[in-house]
């Protein structure tokens, strides 16, 4: 499979990405912030033997990392491409990480909770991404026993996860929503329902260029197929509501906006992560609309990701912030 | 209206809570809404919230200075970091962390998947092995009716491992 960003479903644009995290624990063993280093590198040593070189169907070969060898801007970088958590990344201490060749599965070990499964797809795939989540949490098999309690469900370090231990989001593109201060209201009403909006790395996160995770909040007392398909029922409308704003908006006024971005990443010579992103949201938007033909409908996202600060340094070598937006403009220059 | 609490206040917090599909209301003046834990709506953490339960139990001293044998936290441990510290811990402080949990979620009972059948097998047989203990513990101490029921569980589990052969 290809990665998340390199994938578009052009009949539902909006829908970026599905994600699927579920958290689970090894019974008898403290949760990680009560761990020492040598419980933490003799779990991490079960992990790897559970977890290194297992296959998974259409993902294929998972392999182990050993993170606390790992430089710290190849972690930020992993952040930036939604492989890893901002405070898996930060966390010190003995951690690991399991990850497939495509990178759409990844096991962070030892971040909030023992295991946390992590499923990135392209597109509204949650439910596929949930039977590999249940794949990769099968190959625990009977080896190492998950704690589990026959009234609270999967027990997790911090109670908002207990029951099911699943987190489902979606990446929604809503430029125009955002135009019209919708996603404000939206986020309160969904919040009703037990669901979250928030920006595009999660918790505390700003949105950037129209771009919003929604997930649900609620993991106790709710299955897991009826959080997916709340989740999934919700977006719906969401996105829904998206396109008819696309529609009826004026044409001409969008495609001035849409073009003048495009020649901005075409001609510009220094260009910041922040314009990056609002500029490539654009031209996304023009490319969904049929306005921008000229570039291919996953380029937008993908220079999205990999113009980011640190996702640059790991291809082009450490810079100053200034080098670094000369770098960012030539690189959207080759490739758009 | 008068606050629930100290019927001197007027109240100016209503809360309405449902969990497990009952609802509950109260009435609290600004006062007894912190002491609860409704003070900060803004940033409602969910480090407050287990901290206001327990500060409502901190006179039963048994409670708080009990420790989890297997990770060795206490309960105010949990309140402080928000964090639980072990799988234990939710049974080992379980009547205290329910009622937050049920804040939480809205819910406290878990409907979605078990682990599979041969693991759920061994939990159960955990769970009978536990029961046995304090059944001899009730037998010691002359709790005889506490016995039979204790007894009758096993039972009931017993056969559960059965059907499920």
């Amino acid at each position: 499979m290809s990665s998340w960003y390199n994938k578009v479903d052009v009949k539902n644009s909006a829908v970026i990405s599905s994600r699927i995290r579920l958290a689970r624990n090894i019974k008898g063993i403290p949760f990680p912030a009560r761990m020492n280093d040598t419980q933490k590198l003799e779990l991490l040593d079960k992990f790897k033997s559970v977890f290194d070189g297992s296959k998974v169907n259409e993902v294929g070969t998972l392999k182990f990392i050993d993170m606390a060898t790992v430089p710290e801007e190849e972690l930020m970088a992993m952040v930036e491409r939604h492989i890893i958590s901002p405070d898996f990344a930060k966390k010190q201490g003995p951690k690991g990480l399991v990850i497939s060749d495509d990178e759409t599965v990844s096991v962070m070990l030892l971040e909030e909770d023992h295991i946390r499964i992590q499923v990135l797809l392209g597109g509204m795939e949650l439910i596929k991404a949930y039977e590999i989540a249940l794949e990769v949490e099968a190959l625990l098999g009977k080896n190492l026993l998950v704690a589990f309690d026959s009234q609270l469900g999967y027990l997790t370090q911090c109670p908002t996860n207990l029951g099911t231990g699943l987190r489902a989001s979606l990446m929604l593109h809503l430029p125009l929503l955002e135009g019209y201060g919708s996603i404000a209201p939206l986020a309160e009403s969904v919040s009703k329902i037990g669901l979250t909006v928030r920006g595009m790395y999660g918790e505390g996160s700003r949105s950037h260029g129209g771009l919003y995770q929604l997930s649900n909040q609620v993991t106790l007392g709710i299955s897991e197929n009826a959080a997916i398909e709340n989740l999934t029922a919700i977006a719906n409308q969401i996105v829904q509501k998206e396109y008819s704003a696309r529609d009826e908006v004026e044409k001409s006024s969008i495609a001035d906006n849409v073009f003048r971005a495009l020649g901005t990443l075409k001609y510009a010579r220094k260009i910041t992560s922040d314009e990056a992103i609002k500029l490539l949201s654009l031209v996304k938007l023009g490319v969904s609309m049929g306005i921008i033909d000229e570039v291919k409908p996953h380029i937008p996202m993908q220079l999205i990701i990999k113009s980011k600060p640190f996702s640059l340094q790991t291809q082009y070598g450490r810079m100053t912030p200034s080098d670094r937006d000369v770098c960012r403009a030539n690189f959207i220059r080759e490739q758009i | 209206m008068m606050c629930d609490v100290c019927l001197k206040n007027p109240a100016t917090t209503h809360i309405k809570r449902v969990v497990n599909g009952v609802a509950k209301e109260k009435h609290l003046c600004s006062y007894c809404a912190a002491k609860e834990g409704y003070s900060n709506f803004g940033k409602l953490s969910f480090a407050n919230m287990l901290a206001s339960v327990f500060s409502e139990n901190e006179s039963n001293n048994l409670i708080s200075t009990r420790r989890c044998q297997c990770c060795g936290a206490s309960f105010s441990d949990i309140a402080q970091s928000g964090k639980v510290g072990c799988s234990e811990c939710y049974t080992v402080f379980k009547d205290q962390l329910l009622p937050s949990l049920g804040r939480l979620h809205g819910k406290t009972i878990h409907t979605g998947k078990t682990p599979n059948q041969a693991e759920q097998t061994e939990k159960v047989s955990d769970k009978i092995n536990k029961l046995r203990q304090s059944l001899n513990d009730a037998i010691k101490n002359e709790e005889f009716e506490k016995a039979a029921e204790i007894r009758d569980e096993i039972k009931a589990l017993e056969g559960e491992v059965k059907d499920n052969e």
